[in-house]
């Protein structure tokens, strides 16, 4: 009776444990197990109790053995296992099953002892090649191979001795991909090529680091507004030295002293006509003469400034005047009645001036920071430019490109920026990190070149319109006061408060037979003066 | 009892003179970390994973060093940096393997493999013994006579960088292009953190091998070995 109780309750369980049920049966349904059963029931079990490896001494199953059958009896067979041992907290279920199928294992309801060290554990679940988990489970599961797994182990390790692998080690990759290159490498063009690309001739021509040629500029005025320089197109330099002007001849190399104004004046701007035949020059007092270079005569005096006249600009018949007041007058110079119309729209002196070469515009820099672009028929400016923040004395129109107008700002702008005069856009900004003192366009190559004062007293050579910076010449102690150009183009003058007036070859045509600006006999630009008239 | 008496004994002899083995370990690590970063980088611009103007020229090692200046490379460099610090500080792994994989397919061209080993056992297991030596000697000649100077190590890894180099006299061009991978191998207890998975070796299929020079420091010793495949054209 008590025998078919635990079975009853077992039998509720036997859905868990039907091979397990149908093997105890035979021998649970007699109801008093003889002692010959109950010796049966106890070997079978303490066979299979010898078999587990691992069982210490005070675990054996054979200490256990006792305990089971008798177990059976309780109405709780699970709870009674506590004294037994220490018991496994998962299921029985697998375990009972496992246990059935192997037939040599340790007691059934404590999982073998082995298997709950890390290391074995380990090592089975690397050689079942599944992911390795330290649940107990899974390792009473593996316990299966449990008598073999001492050899097992043993045999391993020799094994990978012998093969030179550490069993416990990893192979760990870094995961993140990494960085795609750029662009393609061929590493047998790196071997073909050199690394560094050549410089092309074509591109980098040499700069001079060394001026062609440097005058004597004693007593010049380091004055910022004022433009004291010109270039001749018939090859002259002409420049004024506080009350000279004097004129060098670049082919002769001979200096004339032209002019010399009245005591208490000097001079404030000088230009050239474009016939190279007269120059005209405005003074401090607000004069503007005209004087014949060749004959070494003045010509006209045109009086009727408030103040001086610091830059000037010719075009064709007409020269245009800028005065300190912030007007600019417009003198036809053929006629008696010379002033034929005045702009008037800059609040302070005007220090930059420049016709555009067809005569349609004229471009006016002030200290005002403004840059005016006036048509030439009408007296208010077509565009004003307030993007300056410093004085506007550098002014050039590109020779190449009509409606481009290029204009540097004073030492707190620094930029350079190109206009289109027709619509008055920004096409384009440098900046040049110095007081911009002049402009002057290549006529040879597509750049510009610019003279600079503080801070760092050189010349830079930009490209138009990509605004590389090509080179730069160190070339002067003190700012550059004002640059010109020669009229083939390839030499650039300039002239610093350091009374130097250096000459550089920054435009060579390289491999073009050109005659040299200094030395060497040019167009016949005197010809043609003579036939200007002035009266 | 004697058993934890001995452990006593070890104990009290590693802490007579731990700074200078932990130190001396540090330092070697540090050799060992920074010649894999400038192996890592020499390969990569001598195998032309990354195009030349990346690289910029520094002094090591008594020569003309070229690291990466493309700062995605630098920092994934340094990531793999960092870790690989630690682990050879711990002495946790046995090789270091950059693998050179082409993009399009997949398969494993080239394969540098770093095999490290720590000396640093038998340093310590000779401390007790070197201690009673020491009495006839001044302490730092005792040490020197194992130490080596490190003009001895930078010659040597110098010789290493130059093999290196040299290695692309008989390394078959890489067609198309190529990355790289770096793998470990990592002792099982070693801390892995999320950016290390397991992987496969990446061997090289129907590979040649040379074997180039060895270095070491005090503690360590590094060899290094090319694996590739040579090229179809013959």
């Amino acid at each position: 009776m008590s025998f078919s109780t635990p079975i009853k309750s077992r039998a509720s369980a036997a859905n868990c444990t039907p091979s397990r049920m149908s093997y105890q049966q035979p021998r649970l349904d007699s109801s008093p197990l003889t002692p010959r059963q109950y010796a049966q029931l106890t070997s079978s079990f303490v066979s299979r109790g010898r078999r587990s490896p691992t069982a210490g001494p005070g675990k054996s199953c054979i200490h256990r053995q006792p305990s089971s059958p008798l177990r059976l009896d309780s109405n709780h067979p699970e709870s009674a296992l506590t004294g037994t041992g220490p018991v496994s907290s998962t299921p029985k279920k697998p375990a009972k099953k496992q246990l059935y199928r192997a037939s040599v294992q340790g007691d059934r309801f404590i999982p073998s002892r082995s298997s709950t060290s890390t290391a074995m554990s380990k090592l089975e679940s690397e050689s079942k090649t599944s992911a390795a988990s330290s649940d107990i489970s899974s390792s009473s599961a593996s316990s299966l191979s449990f008598q073999p797994n001492t050899t097992a182990l043993a045999y391993q390790s020799s094994v990978a001795e012998a093969c030179g692998l550490a069993l416990n080690t990893r192979i760990l990759a870094f995961k993140p991909e990494a960085p795609q290159s750029s662009k393609p490498i061929d590493l047998r063009s790196q071997y073909n090529r050199p690394l560094k690309p050549l410089a092309n001739a074509q591109l980098r021509r040499r700069l001079p680091t060394s001026a062609e040629r440097i005058l004597d500029a004693p007593g010049i005025r380091d004055d910022y507004y004022l433009n004291l320089l010109d270039w001749s197109c018939n090859n002259q330099v002409a420049i004024g030295l506080d009350r000279d002007l004097y004129v060098w001849n670049a082919e002769s190399g001979t200096v004339t002293n032209l002019l010399q104004t009245r005591p208490n004046t000097y001079i404030a701007g000088i230009k050239w006509s474009s016939d190279g035949a007269y120059v005209a020059v405005g003074l401090s007092d607000g004069d503007v003469q005209i004087w014949d270079a060749e004959e070494g005569e003045k010509v006209r005096s045109m009086t009727g400034h408030a103040a001086r006249v610091g830059v000037l600009s010719w075009d064709r018949h007409i020269l245009s005047s800028g005065c300190r007041d912030g007007s600019i007058w417009n003198h036809d110079v053929r006629i008696a009645e010379h002033k034929v119309s005045e702009f008037v729209n800059h609040q302070a002196e005007v220090c930059g001036l420049q016709w555009r070469s067809d005569g349609n515009q004229l471009a006016s820099g002030g200290n005002d920071n403004l840059v005016n672009i006036w048509d030439a028929r009408s007296s208010t400016p077509k565009f004003t430019k307030t993007n300056h923040k410093a004085a506007v004395k550098a002014l050039a129109w590109c020779p190449w490109q009509l409606n481009l107008l290029a204009t540097g700002g004073g030492t707190y702008d620094k930029h350079i920026h190109f206009w289109n005069g027709t619509t008055g856009a920004r096409l384009n900004s440098i900046d040049t990190g110095s007081q911009v003192t002049s402009l002057q366009w290549s006529t040879t190559y597509k750049e510009i070149v610019s003279s600079h004062g503080y801070p760092d007293n050189n010349l830079a050579i930009w490209s138009y319109p990509s605004l590389v910076k090509n080179g730069e010449i160190q070339g002067h102690d003190t700012r550059v006061l004002s640059s010109a150009l020669s009229p083939d183009g390839s030499t650039l003058a300039t002239v610093a408060s350091d009374e130097n007036l250096k000459f550089w070859k920054v435009f060579e045509q390289i491999g073009k037979k050109m005659s040299s600006a200094v030395g060497g006999t040019l167009g016949s630009g005197k010809d043609i003066a003579k036939v200007m008239m002035i009266r | 009892m004697p058993a934890s008496a001995k452990s006593q004994d070890q104990n009290a002899s590693s802490k007579a003179a731990p700074t200078r083995s932990k130190l001396q370990l540090k330092g070697s690590s540090k050799i060992v970390a920074e010649f894999f970063e400038y192996s890592i980088n020499s390969i990569l611009f001598q195998r032309g994973i990354y195009p030349p103007e990346d690289f910029q020229v520094v002094k090591k090692y008594g020569l003309n060093m070229l690291l990466t200046v493309d700062e995605e490379v630098k920092s994934y460099i340094r990531r793999i940096m960092t870790q690989l610090n630690k682990w050879i500080i711990g002495g946790k792994i046995s090789k270091l393997v950059v693998a050179i994989v082409a993009l399009d397919t997949g398969e494993v061209t080239e394969r540098w493999q770093f095999d490290i080993e720590v000396l640093s056992k038998g340093a310590i297991a000779r401390k007790p013994t070197s201690v009673a030596d020491k009495e006839n000697s001044a302490p730092e000649s005792g040490m020197q006579t194992k130490e080596k100077s490190v003009d001895e190590i930078q010659s040597e890894i110098q010789a290493i960088i130059r093999q290196i180099t040299a290695s692309v006299t008989f390394l078959p061009v890489l067609e198309g292009r190529h990355t790289f991978n770096v793998l470990v191998y990592a002792d099982g207890d070693a801390q892995v953190p999320a950016e290390w998975i397991d992987s496969d070796p990446k061997e090289v299929r129907d590979a040649e091998q040379v074997k180039l020079r060895s270095f070491s420091t005090n503690s360590h010793k590094v060899d290094t070995m090319v694996a590739y495949r040579l090229g179809n054209a013959d």
